[in-house]
């Protein structure tokens, strides 16, 4: 795909997901019915949860899988598409994290506790934050690109134990309300509310990720040029 | 030369090359030993009971002082560019890995063991009813962090910010050995019966062969030029 393709996709997906979460915003405000025994802070909840979903699986499973391509095939479009999720997936998880304390404080009245799930997200963002600085520490770019798919892929692997391991250490976290066994909990009209924010979340992700590529190509065979021009 | 020796030659390159500088292990065993005199005025004995925190203070001795010596496996070789000698020997890459990791883990292996002798005596500590185990969760948690620590170190020492890379790429994957490795020191110090920390010494063994076998792996990409 060219450039000026993905940067038409990147631009139409964003302001669908951008429009998405306008109608999310009427939704939350005027039409979904207030949650009963937690009140009006549940409404985080359609914010929360998709942003984590797409910050932790969407954005990590790309950036693993890219990793482990870039590794075995070598091709710069995949360690590009790499840094793009990544980049997102960082993003995302800042506002999980932000988020997340802000609904805490009512719910559980603490900011901050040591749930399996908290504990593994802001992990995850220093597992993206290693990411970056790998690379951005490195001479050699090419030598940064496998460090980086390096760190990523170790990762990947250690986050199931990393999971498993928190998860016996204590676990205060709300369990699953949608995707579980048997028929979700919420009402109708929460799901679609739910729905609604999950689609507008992962379309807004990938119109920048789709961004993000593009503006990564565009600048390597820029500095590619610079470097031919100068020599 | 087959594998396992090729591994022999590394192991035994890389202890005497420490067993003549004494580099590593004099920074690592005289940090555990300081920081067991740290803590010993870092806690109140009028609050906490020693006993009850030992378990945490020697993980976390290993992890600090393990990443002084783990952070220089290649330092000493980078110097004179003898690593690229190291590199262009028939031996695969993940032999040398092996290599480093074991020399790296019988170093630290060495550490964690005088850690505990040492916090025993500081601290009065009773060992509980099963050295033998009690050894044997610190060899798997020891081994997971220094296959980690080893791949890790290869990738900090080819970056400019070098060591101070390394706690930041390494500490979110160690929590499972932290948890694990700390509840079952706690539980054995504290006597209580093997068969409670089953599930854990399960669990630091899949942390090592995760560390051991995604490092043997992965380190042909980080060495190569």
């Amino acid at each position: 795909m060219s450039i000026s393709k993905l940067r038409r996709w990147g631009l139409i997906l964003a302001s669908l997901g951008i429009l998405g979460i306008l109608v999310l915003q009427a939704l939350v405000f005027f039409w979904v019915p207030t949650e009963a025994t937690q009140g009006i802070i549940q409404m985080i909840f359609y914010v929360h949860v998709p942003a984590a979903i797409v910050g932790l699986y969407v954005a990590f499973g790309i950036l693993a899988l890219t990793s482990v391509l870039y590794l075995w095939l070598g091709d710069d479009k995949l360690d590009q598409a790499g840094v793009a999720a990544a980049e997102g997936g960082m993003v995302f998880t800042t506002v999980v994290l932000l988020t997340g304390p802000l609904w805490g404080k009512i719910a559980w009245g603490t900011y901050w506790t040591w749930d399996p799930r908290l504990t593994l997200t802001l992990l995850l963002w220093f597992i993206y934050l290693g990411y970056f600085l790998v690379r951005a520490s490195t001479q050699n770019p090419e030598r940064g690109k496998r460090f980086a798919a390096v760190v990523g892929i170790v990762g990947a692997l250690d986050i199931p134990l990393i999971h498993m391991s928190v998860l016996w250490f204590r676990s205060l976290h709300p369990g699953p309300v949608v995707m579980k066994p048997g028929s979700p909990t919420l009402a109708p009209q929460m799901l679609t509310t739910f729905m609604v924010g999950m689609f507008s979340f992962i379309l807004l992700f990938l119109g920048l990720f789709a961004l993000r590529f593009a503006l990564e190509i565009a600048s390597r065979t820029a500095a590619t040029r610079a470097r031919a021009a100068q020599t | 030369m087959s594998y396992l020796r090729q591994i022999y030659a590394i192991v035994w390159k890389d202890l005497l090359l420490e067993l003549r500088t004494r580099e590593r292990i004099v920074a690592m065993l005289a940090f555990a030993v300081l920081a067991g005199v740290l803590f010993n005025y870092s806690l109140d004995r009028t609050i906490v009971r020693p006993q009850d925190v030992a378990a945490g203070l020697v993980w976390m001795t290993i992890v600090f002082g393990g990443l002084l010596g783990i952070g220089r496996t290649f330092q000493l070789e980078a110097q004179d560019g003898a690593f690229q000698g190291v590199l262009t020997s028939p031996a695969p890459k993940d032999a040398v890995f092996l290599g480093k990791t074991l020399a790296n883990f019988v170093l630290l292996y060495f550490v964690a063991l005088l850690v505990v002798a040492v916090f025993m005596l500081f601290f009065s500590l009773e060992l509980g009813g099963s050295p033998g185990v009690l050894a044997l969760t610190l060899a798997l948690g020891a081994l997971g962090f220094v296959a980690l620590g080893t791949l890790f170190s290869a990738v900090s020492s080819g970056t400019h910010m070098g060591e101070t890379l390394l706690p930041i790429l390494i500490f979110p994957l160690l929590v499972p050995m932290i948890i694990y490795g700390v509840s079952a020191t706690s539980r054995l110090l504290a006597g209580r019966p093997v068969s409670e920390i089953a599930g854990n010494l399960r669990m630091l063994g899949a942390f090592a062969t995760l560390g051991v076998g995604a490092g043997a792996f992965l380190f042909r990409y980080v060495v190569e030029e």
